[in-house]
């Protein structure tokens, strides 16, 4: 024996009529199976009807009507349609502050970096000062390119003058 | 017939001159420096050379021909008059004479002239050498005054330590490892014959490859040793001239030599030499130092050595072509502000020190001092190239200072 399956809820919401709801009743009379689901059926949407009342029916509506979207699109997974207006625009102000501290921190960060590097670009006074041991460059000259060596600065101020070579 | 005996004439032309050099040169091996080649040298004798290229072409166009012909193993075109024997044998003089300078034993006094930045400069000098031995230098201005004899005791020392640490060494820039450079960038010809000092010399010349004369050496005919050395710029302009005035050679120079006081070598820095002077200069470029493998006046980093001084560490780079040199020494630090003896001057825009040969400026916390033989507008164009001490503007402060972050954080530089 078959039993009424789908037709129960349909039965239990009133949605059957004419041949359709003379054979669900027949069958409930003879079924005890099917007559227990549909009261439990019947209790059920009871209860859901009497919690129902606490809610504003419109607002309801207005969710489900969000849920489709006006283009038709199923936004039933859209989190923020889910949660009222208040606490939506909290979540989307706090989205786009989390953005904007990465932002800010990677923008300082490479602030400050570049800032190290300029600081540390510059400063070409570091080092010891310098003052140029001319005459073991002079010598070391000489050996490598096989000429006589100068002598020290001061030394040159005192060069002779040119002496006229003989060919 | 009468091709046969064109041909014979053309074949004797080309060998009979070679044969007589490499029987000259043969010779002289065999005399120990010591022969006289007047009669090779006298029948290799040219009247050219001439360009072949136009005056007008441009030197880098003959100059990469030249370079084709040379690796192919063609004799040169450039000079339309000398065979490739004939440049061999102006290389091969100039060999033997790199030999000479060190085999040979004299004794005499050298002048030397050279263009500076701020002027001409001339040193004499008295050179004493002993064969395969050491070379003593005391520049006669320095005994004229005590306060330059310490000048003179440096300079005598260490052209001492280096005969005997066997560094290249030679008389007029003639060395073995320059000789062999200038194969490479010049084209060497016996052209004539000359006096320096009373005694007969051979003249060699050196080409450039668009024709134009570089340098010529006066080599003593009897020894080999050079006498005198003319360097000219691209402009024909006389820059350098190096020569004895008075020269001896043999025993009585050995003799005078071997009086001449060697002095202490305590004082001297110990020259560490690179053995690779590419890998060097890219350690130093890894350091952030930015020197160049190739200075401007297609001079290429021919040698390279450090040494630590009490202020750290000095690089020195050493540039040539065979001819002219640039010793480039880099140490890291600035400028002291007063440098007693220099002169300051403005050279390529940049604020730098002169004094005789040497330039020296700072910039990007590294000191350069440069001694150059070489034209003033080279000298100018080096210092124009490197770092000087002007801001290095935003973008050049931003690139030194990410290089020294990422040496901060790298452990392995």
């Amino acid at each position: 024996m078959s039993h009424l399956g789908d037709l129960l809820s349909g039965l239990v919401d009133g949605e059957l009529s004419g041949a359709e709801l003379d054979r669900a009743n027949a069958h409930l009379a003879s079924c005890g199976v099917c007559r227990t689901e549909a009261n439990a059926l019947r209790r059920l949407k009871h209860e859901l009807h009497e919690l129902a009342g606490a809610c504003d029916a419109d607002e309801i509506t207005r969710r489900l009507l969000a849920m489709a979207g006006p283009d038709g699109r199923d936004r039933r997974y859209d989190h923020a349609v889910l949660v009222p207006d208040r606490d939506q625009g909290r979540e989307h102000g706090e989205h786009h502050r989390g953005r904007r501290v990465i932002w800010g921190t990677v923008s300082l960060v490479v602030v400050g970096i570049g800032a190290a590097a300029f600081g540390m670009g510059g400063g070409g006074s570091t080092g010891p000062q310098i003052t140029p041991q001319v005459e073991v460059f002079d010598v070391q000259h000489a050996i490598t390119s096989g000429d006589v060596p100068y002598t020290d600065p001061a030394d040159r101020f005192a060069r002779v003058p040119a002496v006229a070579t003989t060919p | 017939m009468t091709r046969h005996s064109l041909l014979l004439t053309a074949v004797a032309t080309v060998t009979v001159p070679g044969l007589l050099a490499v029987f000259g040169v043969i010779g002289h091996d065999q005399g120990a420096g010591q022969g006289d080649i007047t009669a090779a040298l006298d029948s290799a004798a040219l009247s050219g050379p001439f360009p072949v290229a136009p005056a007008t072409a441009r030197a880098a166009v003959r100059n990469n021909v030249a370079a084709v012909q040379r690796a192919s193993g063609a004799p040169l075109t450039i000079l339309s008059r000398v065979t490739a024997s004939q440049q061999a044998t102006g290389l091969q003089l100039l060999d033997k004479a790199a030999d000479a300078g060190l085999a040979v034993t004299y004794q005499g006094t050298e002048v030397s002239s050279q263009s500076g930045v701020d002027g001409s400069v001339t040193t004499i000098s008295q050179v004493w050498h002993e064969g395969e031995g050491a070379t003593l230098v005391r520049t006669s201005s320095a005994a004229m005054s005590a306060t330059t004899a310490d000048a003179a005791t440096t300079a005598t020392s260490a052209a001492a330590a280096d005969a005997a640490s066997g560094s290249p060494e030679g008389v007029f820039g003639v060395t073995k490892s320059l000789v062999a450079l200038l194969g490479q960038h010049y084209v060497a010809v016996y052209r004539d014959s000359g006096t320096v000092a009373g005694r007969a010399a051979a003249v060699v010349e050196l080409y450039r490859f668009d024709g134009s004369l570089a340098a010529q050496y006066w080599l003593d005919r009897q020894t080999l040793v050079p006498l005198r050395r003319e360097l000219f710029d691209t402009s024909d302009n006389l820059i350098s001239n190096d020569s004895f005035v008075r020269v001896q050679f043999g025993a009585q120079a050995g003799a005078q030599a071997a009086g001449a006081a060697v002095p202490s070598t305590s004082a001297q820095s110990t020259w560490v030499t690179a053995v690779s002077p590419a890998r060097f200069l890219a350690s130093l470029t890894g350091q952030g130092w930015p020197v160049p493998g190739t200075l401007p006046g297609g001079l290429p980093l021919h040698a390279a050595a450090w040494t630590q001084t009490a202020n750290g560490k000095v690089a020195e780079l050493e540039y040539s072509d065979g001819l002219y040199v640039v010793s480039l020494f880099v140490q890291q630090g600035t400028l002291a502000a007063r440098l007693p003896g220099w002169q300051q001057v403005r050279v390529a825009g940049q604020q730098a020190f002169v004094s005789g040969q040497s330039v020296s400026w700072s910039g990007g916390g590294l000191v350069y001092t440069m001694i150059a033989d070489v034209p003033p507008q080279t000298v100018r164009q080096v210092v124009g190239a490197l770092p000087g001490s002007g801001p290095p503007g935003l973008l050049g402060r931003l690139e030194r200072g990410f290089g020294r972050m990422a040496r901060l954080v790298n452990p392995f530089s």
